[in-house]
Order: structure tokens, then C-alpha cells, then sequence
């Protein structure tokens, strides 16, 4: 089994590590790196509670090998809080209720923040297609999809 | 997963010559969203992964008035989704593009992989066989272009020889007045795959259809051309009675699967009214 020698940028830090060719995108971060605020849940792409951006877009680390990411840009739910405060988005999924039991929450946190970067005034339908790559289990999402819009007219400064 | 040898070639030919040599026990990762699946779950166990990361000549999007577009095998369905010469030229396209799986798969998954995998219950072929695509094949042998109704084989299964990649992917001009409709059905919205597609593109005069061409797609081994209707169509004016008798031709000459995720009498039912509403809908007549 061949190992590789990466080279990349996890939350605006340098990284470089060895790793064994099958090690997934996940289980870097969350093993190699100790940012375990990444989740696995289902890990066969279809829970979307590994989500995580890369070079900028909201992907699932379950279906990437870490070799796949080596150069890249790379950003994790423990890179959004900026200075000790809150992003919008966390703020606005604490006050609203975007979550119970909290597991899923990273990966729809990363994934709105995508969703919100490409689309900074989107429709409450938009927002249910952009984050139906992630499942909730315990919300209806109803919260979820709230939270979203109003953490996007915060950050529109409203 | 199983161990593996990750190789990252530096061109065409290389790479061509690594699955040349490894045959059977090696297989070409793209995005790898469906590959990783499959290794994970044991379904393939290669000893070696070939990375086409590499391979300048499969990235970009670009349009040429008489080539029409071309589209790089590794381009993500997120690029050709979001790609201005895409949306201005093969808007259906785009639209199609848009609905693959869900953003993050989008992101990750390539038009290429998604082609070479052959999975039926997917969205680009039949998008693509009915706008008259071809792919680019290449290896250390040369290059060849093949239409993409005889790219796809079967099920999970392409015409690619051994140590050929798919390099690109070739969507001819449209017409003066060619306009299409790409349209699918799931069987809940959660569902990221369709159970049924159906794409169209016609040559339309007000509402007479010159030309048509119907593909259904997800339902059928791999996507299927719909003639009889296609004949019946041209030259027909389409009122709503006419999109329902070419349906029920489509949905009536169709070999639908039979799965888990529908019967074929299902996937019969659901061919006619996919069909009858794209093709009402392309003529801008109502659907109910």
C-alpha cells in the first residue's frame, strides 16, 4: 500500500502529514488532525454529517480520500467561529433551534455556509435544495431551514 | 476498504499504459463518489487506484460555434451546472447538471465518472444522448469519438477498451429553433437518484414539431431512444392529445428494470406521465 506525503491548509494552518493511501478525507481530520467536530455518521455519502469545504465548496469527507485533498484548501465547522465570536450562522442555529440532539449540525453548518457564499439572499425553497445533502434525524428541519434564512439576512447586514 | 496502491499519472499515456499493465486489478478514481462506495463495501478491491488528478487535457469547459461544447471528462457536474457557455448554449443541460445527486456530490462527482460508471439510476446520459453527444476516448493507442448511445453498453458497462479514459465529452450545436427539456421523476424527494428520466430536444415551428428526439433514461439498462414516437411527432402540430399518444408510445415500447426501488410495471407508469408532461410542458401546454 503506497503512503503520501500531504501538504495542506486546514482552517487557514499548515499542515503536512504521511498517510496510508486509503485514508479517507474524514478520518484525517478528525484522526490525524484531532478536529473532531467533523462527524461520521452513515459514511456512505448519504448523511452529509462529514461536510466539510474544500478549496472553498461544501463536499463529504466520507467519499474523499485524503491523498484526493493533498494541496488543498480545507475548512472544518471548527474553522467558522472567528475571534472567540460565533458566525452568524451558529448564532442563528442556537437562537432559532436548528438543532436537538446536535450531531448533524457541523455538516449543516458547513453546508449552509457554502450555500450562503454562492447565494447570499436565497429562497426558503433554495435552501431546502441546497442542504438536501444532509439529514437530520430529530428537527423536521424546519428550524434548520429558518435558522438558515435568518442567519443570511444577518450577514446582509439587516 | 482494502490496501491499495494510489498512482497519479502525469499524462494520457502514462495512465494508459498503468491500466494496460494492471488490467482487472486496477481502477481509475475521477471524483471517487461512487468508486469509494463501491471500494468500501467491497464490491471492488483493486490493488491499484489510478488518480486522473493530473490529466490537464481532461479539465475545461469550452464552446466553439461550429465544434460545439466540450466539456473535460473531470469537469464536476457543480462546473457544468454553474458554467456560463453552458447555460447560455445547452441551457437543458445545465438544468440537468443542477439536479445530480445533492451539492456536496455535485462538487465532488465528474461528468467523466459518472459516465464511465454506467450506473442506470443517474441523470447526465439520457440528458446527453438526446442533445447528440459523443465521448472522446483516449489511450497510448491514440484517440477515437464514439456517439454515446454506443459509449454506453449495459448496465454498469461502456464500450471503454482496457487502457482507454474518457478524455471528453462533445455536445454538437443545436439548431436554429431547437429547444429541449430535461425532466425526471423520484420517487420521494430525499431520493437523489431517478427512478425515471426523460429528455427531449425538437425542432419546433410555433407548435408543430419538425423533429424530435426522445430519450428515457434511469428506468432502462442504459438510456433508450424512443423511435416510434419520435416518428409520430414530426410534423405533427402538439396539442395536449398528441403529448399523451406519444407518451403512451414511449412508456408501451420500453424495457423497463425491476428493483427494489421500482417494478417495471412502475417504472412503466411513471415513464408515460414523465413523458407526456416534458413533452406538453416543451410545447407550453398545460399539464393538468
Amino acid at each position: 500500500m503506497s503512503k503520501h506525503h500531504l501538504h495542506l491548509s486546514v482552517n487557514g494552518q499548515a499542515q503536512s502529514l504521511e498517510v496510508p493511501s486509503r485514508r479517507l478525507l474524514c478520518d484525517l481530520i478528525r484522526d490525524d488532525l484531532n478536529l473532531t467536530g467533523t462527524k461520521r455518521g452513515c459514511e456512505t455519502g448519504t448523511c452529509g454529517a462529514c461536510s466539510v469545504l474544500v478549496e472553498g465548496e461544501v463536499v463529504k469527507s466520507c467519499l474523499s480520500l485524503a491523498v484526493q485533498a493533498d494541496g488543498c484548501d480545507i475548512m472544518t465547522i471548527e474553522g467558522m467561529a472567528a475571534d472567540g465570536e460565533p458566525h452568524p450562522l451558529q448564532q442563528c442555529f442556537m437562537d432559532l433551534g436548528g438543532l436537538q440532539c446536535g450531531y448533524c449540525t457541523p455538516g449543516f453548518l458547513m453546508t449552509s455556509f457554502a450555500l450562503l457564499k454562492n447565494n447570499p439572499k436565497p429562497t426558503e425553497s433554495e435552501v431546502r435544495a441546497g442542504l438536501s445533502g444532509n439529514l437530520c434525524r430529530c428537527t423536521g428541519y424546519t428550524q434548520i431551514v429558518e435558522s438558515v434564512m435568518a442567519a443570511a439576512e444577518k450577514m446582509r447586514g439587516n | 476498504m482494502r490496501e491499495f496502491d494510489y498512482l497519479e499519472p502525469a499524462s494520457v499515456e502514462e495512465a494508459s499504459r498503468m491500466l494496460a499493465e494492471a488490467g482487472d486489478a486496477c481502477r481509475v478514481i475521477a471524483g471517487g463518489t461512487a468508486l469509494l462506495l463501491a471500494m468500501r463495501q467491497r464490491m471492488a478491491t483493486p490493488a491499484q487506484v489510478v488518480s486522473l488528478a493530473k490529466l490537464d487535457r481532461l479539465r475545461g469547459i469550452d464552446f466553439d460555434a461550429h465544434q460545439g461544447l466540450r466539456i473535460g471528462a473531470l469537469s464536476k457536474h457543480s462546473d457544468v451546472e454553474r458554467s456560463p457557455l453552458v447555460q447560455e448554449h445547452f441551457p437543458m443541460l445545465a438544468s440537468m447538471a443542477g439536479r445530480v445527486a445533492n451539492p456536496q456530490v455535485r462538487n465532488q462527482g465528474t461528468l467523466g465518472g459518472n459516465l464511465c460508471y454506467a450506473d442506470p439510476a443517474t441523470d447526465p446520459p439520457g440528458c446527453l444522448m438526446a442533445l447528440g453527444a459523443s465521448v472522446v476516448l483516449g489511450s497510448a493507442r491514440g484517440e477515437r469519438v464514439l456517439p454515446i448511445a454506443d459509449f454506453l453498453v449495459d448496465y454498469y458497462t461502456t464500450a471503454l477498451e482496457a487502457d482507454e479514459l474518457l478524455l471528453e465529452i462533445i455536445v454538437p450545436p443545436q439548431a436554429d429553433g431547437s429547444v429541449g427539456l430535461y425532466s425526471r421523476f423520484r420517487r420521494t424527494t430525499a431520493e437523489h437518484r431517478p427512478l425515471v428520466n426523460f429528455s427531449v430536444t425538437t425542432h419546433r415551428r410555433g407548435q408543430v414539431c419538425e423533429q424530435a428526439l426522445l430519450v428515457v433514461g434511469a428506468s432502462t439498462p442504459i438510456p433508450t431512444r424512443a423511435a416510434r414516437a419520435e416518428e409520430f411527432l414530426a410534423g405533427k402540430t402538439v396539442t395536449a392529445d398528441i403529448a399523451a399518444q406519444a407518451a403512451d408510445m414511449v412508456a408501451a415500447d420500453i424495457e423497463p428494470l425491476s428493483d427494489p426501488r421500482g417494478t417495471a410495471e412502475y417504472r412503466r407508469d411513471m415513464v408515460r406521465v414523465v413523458a407526456r408532461r416534458a413533452i406538453a410542458d416543451l410545447f407550453g401546454l398545460s399539464t393538468d
